[in-house]
């Protein structure tokens, strides 16, 4: 690295930079007045200054006359591809970015994610308490992997029922929260009457949950059948469990669904769900709440950033609960054994 | 030791910009007139950080040795006045005559704790209770100030405007029943403090801290400068007074600080919808304490007689049930509540005097969880009763 210019005093307003010359209108002059550095010369005698939109901006005399090769294009791709943000990051590959803890527990765990607030909120030692509380839970009771769209059967207990337990069978539509605060949301047709149930993953007072059938769809919530035919939520609490395979993928129900005509409870079409039969909905919209409806689903979400940045879990942060997860998996397999 | 460098975050009342949750009633915000000043962080009149001195004859490499050197005589002190080590050493005995709970008179010394979050938990009844997670950092005794000497002591020395104006003074003040016990927690690198904020510790032989605190206790539960304050001050089951400062919300208006009705929002009305409205009446003066906007929370209050309903040995935590003021890794104070119901439930089953000793410890030591016996376990189904 080049040495500072000498403290001479006519040099000191450069060698401290440009700080203490800031709010001064400064002339080229007076910053070059009495410094050891030649005063600037035409632009294509200087390799020193560097590229900007607004003009020439000088560069600081220990860079000068230093080559600094720019990044190639492999490492930069690396970074982009580290950050974990960009275009070329989907939600569900930023995930499965590290390759370390096995996509089943991915699966396994969605509320193990740390919970998506300011930092100032987050602890990790509340983190991992939820995390523990989590797994104990689980030596007591099989929490299967279930998705929304997937359709599921809870016995809780209930001091009135005949049995001591009320079970009720839904299709999945909603699931948020995360931790020990993780809630899922079932729905289902009781007698004509369109009944949905919140219930806490982890409470204590859920006897069992078991999955009837495993299927994905194609947004993270199935709000909208509030306002779809009640044919699509109505499932028989007779229903014959489906085989799965653990090491298959998720499959994916693709249907869309025609909802009702309006008034709907919400303004469906300014959330991008793509579940719906979007030609089929804009036949019921204005000109101009189509404009909206369009131009909410452009394809600029992508190169969002900030936007990317907020609504994420950062990958350090995800990778280090699988990790913990993982372990404590490990040892309720082993404690499932013993049981055995 | 790891204590030390984990609580570096220190948790000065920085501005959180949270909306408010406007459901709690209009009766909780109806206090007496206070002073934004009254809830001055005492010491006042020391200054308590100072930058680091950049000693420029020193390389990098001897000043983080200087430092390391300075961080192992901080945790060295810590370890010598720890509990463990006066019960390791065979020459320390215990407090020779340890006070007796006196009912009605009696009130301990508190903890100096850490809000970390939020743990939801539930009752052997199925009955959901959400618990605030407090973590207790390493403490000692820096001072005691008879109730005789409150006349003398600096913060109250100079008398401040407001209490020659006031006809009421506290309580405490000229009942002079309890005198104040200074607590320091978070010892931390003396380089960041100012001498005179070394100085405080000492006298004790202490290392300094980042947090001084104040309790009001009785005499006969008064402790001596250097003594240890732990976890299990407080058993599962007692019932504490956490006070704290609340979350900063910022500058607000008044339907945001005040639940003022505004005005209406159509109908005609004209730049009218979030103000005041009429400072005074009749022309008159306005008059002090008139509900105005200004900044709202950062301000010391207390939540009352919550239970403490687990203790975690390992990360030294206490599981306090409900919800306390201020956000997450703020300071709180943790005492013996001062509502009668829990005074008299202490009375009949008095919790360790002066604080808790090694020799308090049960037969094979506390186990990682100490729970309520109401409290469901995660690893225990729940057996609801026909």
């Amino acid at each position: 690295m080049p040495p500072a210019p000498s403290a001479a005093a006519g040099s000191c307003a450069l060698s401290l930079g440009s700080r203490f010359l800031f709010g001064c209108r400064v002339t080229a002059a007076h910053r070059f007045a009495a410094s050891p550095v030649q005063p600037p010369s035409p632009l294509h005698q200087q390799p020193h200054l560097q590229p900007c939109r607004q003009g020439r901006r000088w560069l600081r005399p220990e860079l000068r006359g230093v080559y600094k090769p720019r990044l190639s294009p492999e490492a930069m791709k690396e970074f982009w591809r580290l950050s974990g943000i960009g275009p070329d990051h989907s939600r569900a590959k930023a995930a499965d970015q590290q390759a370390e803890v096995p996509p089943e527990i991915k699966r396994l765990y969605q509320e193990a994610l740390p919970p998506i607030v300011s930092q100032d909120y987050r602890d990790p030692i509340v983190e991992s308490l939820h995390r523990a509380e989590m797994m104990r839970r689980r030596r007591v009771i099989n929490i299967p992997e279930f998705h929304v769209g997937s359709i599921l059967a809870v016995s809780v207990m209930d001091k009135h029922a005949p049995n001591k337990v009320n079970r009720f069978v839904g299709l999945c539509i909603l699931r948020r929260h995360t931790g020990l605060f993780t809630t899922f949301t079932l729905r289902n047709m009781v007698d004509q009457v369109c009944v949905q149930i919140e219930y806490e993953l982890y409470s204590p007072s859920i006897v069992s949950i078991q999955l009837l059938k495993l299927e994905r769809r194609l947004d993270d919530n199935l709000l909208y059948l509030m306002d779809a035919p009640h044919s699509h939520c109505t499932i028989p609490f007779d229903m014959v469990p489906e085989p799965y395979s653990r090491n298959d993928p998720v499959p994916v129900n693709r249907e869309r669904v025609r909802l009702n005509p309006p008034p709907w409870m919400c303004k469906w079409h300014l959330h991008g769900y793509q579940g719906i039969d979007l030609e089929h909905l804009y036949s019921y919209l204005s000109d101009k709440d189509v404009a909206k409806a369009i131009e909410f689903s452009k394809a600029y979400k992508r190169y969002d950033l900030l936007d990317q940045y907020l609504n994420r879990v950062p990958v350090p942060d995800a990778d280090y609960a699988f990790k913990d997860i993982f372990i404590q998996h490990q040892e309720l397999l082993q404690h499932q054994q013993q049981q055995q | 030791s790891q204590l030390i460098v984990a609580m570096a975050t220190a948790p000065h009342t920085w501005l959180r910009l949270v909306p408010s949750c406007r459901s709690y009633s209009k009766a909780t915000r109806l206090h007496k007139i206070d002073y934004p000043w009254k809830d001055e962080p005492k010491p006042h009149w020391v200054r308590q950080f100072e930058a680091r001195r950049v000693d420029a004859d020193l390389t990098p490499e001897n000043r983080d040795w200087l430092r390391q050197w300075r961080l192992q005589r901080v945790r060295d002190a810590v370890a010598s006045s720890s509990e463990a080590a006066a019960a390791a050493s065979p020459l320390k005995e215990p407090p020779a005559a340890r006070p007796l709970w006196t009912p009605r008179v009696s009130q301990r010394c508190g903890l100096v704790g850490i809000k970390l979050g939020i743990l939801p938990m539930w009752y052997r009844n199925g009955q959901k209770v959400h618990t605030t997670v407090v973590q207790i950092p390493d403490q000692r005794v820096l001072r005691w100030v008879p109730p005789e000497d409150l006349g003398n002591y600096a913060s109250l020395r100079e008398m401040r405007p407001y209490r020659l104006n006031q006809s009421l003074l506290p309580r405490w003040l000229t009942q002079q029943r309890w005198g104040l016990q200074l607590v320091g927690a978070v010892p931390a690198d003396p380089a960041n403090f100012t001498a005179q904020w070394c100085g405080i510790f000492k006298a004790a032989g202490l290392p300094p801290m980042r947090k001084i605190s104040r309790f009001l206790v009785s005499p006969d539960a008064a402790l001596q400068p250097g003594a240890c304050l732990g976890l299990h001050h407080f058993r599962v089951g007692d019932c504490v007074d956490v006070v704290a400062r609340t979350v900063n919300r910022g500058f607000q208006g008044v339907m945001e600080r005040h639940l003022m009705e505004g005005g209406p929002a159509a109908h005609g009305s004209t730049k009218f919808h979030r103000k005041m409205g009429s400072a005074a009446g009749g022309g008159g003066p306005i008059y002090r304490g008139k509900r105005m906007p200004g900044v709202m929370g950062n301000r010391f209050r207390a939540a009352r007689s919550l239970p403490v309903l687990r203790v975690n040995t390992k990360h030294r935590l206490l599981f306090i049930k409900g919800f306390t003021p201020g956000p997450p890794h703020s300071y709180c104070q943790i005492m013996d509540s001062w509502m009668l119901d829990v005074r008299r439930s202490l009375d009949a089953n008095p919790p360790p005097m002066p604080t808790y000793f090694a020799e308090d410890a049960p037969e094979g030591g506390y186990p990682e969880d100490v729970y309520h016996p109401d409290l469901l376990p995660y690893d225990q189904p729940l057996e609801l009763p026909d």
